[in-house]
């Protein structure tokens, strides 16, 4: 089946039942998606779906209609996407194995509210686990990613 | 009790007059019964049936109010709880504000079938997973509150009963209620029994208890 991920186009031959996470990280070896859980409990897989965040390892391929977007493909070294800007600034990352979950699940998050209150931070983030406990950081981060992308 | 409820409302079923039967979806159909032909007793019977069904988890977890948060209770859940990670849908009920429900409940459109076995796991359906409107919050609340709500048209969506039950055919997230997966407890009964309920509960003039 066809795929286009970051913007390329790919062709891979899987069973439609296989979450997304899997055909990403072994058939494609984009591998910024992190396995956590395997169950939409800790939010490390998050990718978009035509922008918007999915946990990769709940979506059956054969579900996927749109493009998909990984960390790979939200910004680049030379341009970072606002909220990849803002995790650097703030050294939200401790161990960082969530971290690419937390981004792209914060940058969707941005794209529908980029006013929010602690409040609307902590409702739209509990969903992504941190084990080393950087929750404080990153709500910091997804304001200041706010008010970047307010006034870009 | 429960019992003897759903074994009057099978008898109700056989004595009740079937006058037609319309295929709305995938193997059920709107059977139509005679104003009058469905006694008061029997009525109350079926609203009964269709009482268990709302009021148990798989149904009543997302017919909740206007907190938007979706409740976890039931035998899978142990002690009743708001949905775990601060869930909150939000008055789009469906998570726009912050985080969609289909973040996790993904979409599976397109796909013929998706399986619900790993326990744990956020159910998915090949729909928008949301919550039910404020205005049909069913958690928590009484079997005469429900009985009330389902024939005012200003809290069932300016239905009929006989839409309502067409409606609960047209559902996907309301088909996955008797086929949840994973180690989840179905609804009692079946859509068909449900809707079935629902059209005897409407012939017999829409009785409801009165405690």
């Amino acid at each position: 089946m066809k795929l286009t991920v970051n913007g390329q186009d790919h062709e891979v031959d899987v069973e439609e039942d296989m979450p997304l996470l899997w055909v990403l990280r072994d058939e494609l070896g984009i591998t910024g998606p992190k396995y956590g859980c395997g169950i939409a409990q800790c939010g490390a897989c998050t990718v978009h779906v035509d922008g918007v965040a999915v946990r990769s390892c709940q979506l059956p391929v054969g579900a996927v209609e749109y493009e998909v977007t990984t960390i790979e493909g939200l910004g680049t070294p030379d341009a970072l996407h606002a909220v990849q800007a803002a995790w650097v600034e703030h050294q939200v990352a401790q161990c960082g194995y969530c971290q690419s979950g937390q981004i792209m699940a914060a940058a969707s998050f941005l794209e529908t509210n980029d006013d929010p209150t602690d409040a609307d931070i902590d409702v739209a983030m509990s969903a992504n686990l941190c084990r080393c406990g950087t929750y404080p950081r990153i709500r910091e981060a997804v304001k200041t990613a706010a008010k970047n992308l307010r006034s870009a | 009790m429960r019992r003897i409820v759903a074994a009057i409302a099978g008898i109700a079923a056989l004595s009740s007059l079937a006058l037609a039967a319309e295929q709305v979806g995938t193997n059920r159909v709107i059977n139509d019964f005679e104003e009058g032909s469905v006694s008061q007793q029997e009525g109350l019977a079926s609203w009964q049936l269709f009482y268990e069904v709302a009021s148990h988890p798989r149904c009543s977890n997302c017919h909740v109010g206007a907190d938007n948060k979706p409740m976890w209770s039931g035998p899978s859940y142990g002690k009743t709880r708001p949905h775990g990670m601060n869930i909150n849908a939000g008055e789009s009920r469906i998570g726009a504000e912050t985080l969609p429900c289909g973040t996790c409940h993904t979409d599976a459109g397109g796909m013929e079938t998706v399986s619900n076995d790993t326990p744990h796991a956020a159910p998915r359906v090949a729909m928008v997973w949301q919550l039910a409107p404020v205005e049909a919050e069913w958690f928590g609340k009484s079997s005469v509150y429900i009985c009330e709500q389902l024939k005012d048209p200003e809290r069932n969506g300016g239905r009929t009963v006989r839409e309502l039950a067409e409606h609960l055919d047209h559902d996907l997230i309301l088909h996955w209620a008797w086929d949840p997966g994973g180690n989840r407890e179905p609804a009692p009964h079946s859509l068909q029994e449900s809707m079935d309920a629902l059209m005897k509960w409407a012939a017999a003039g829409t009785p409801c208890p009165t405690e």
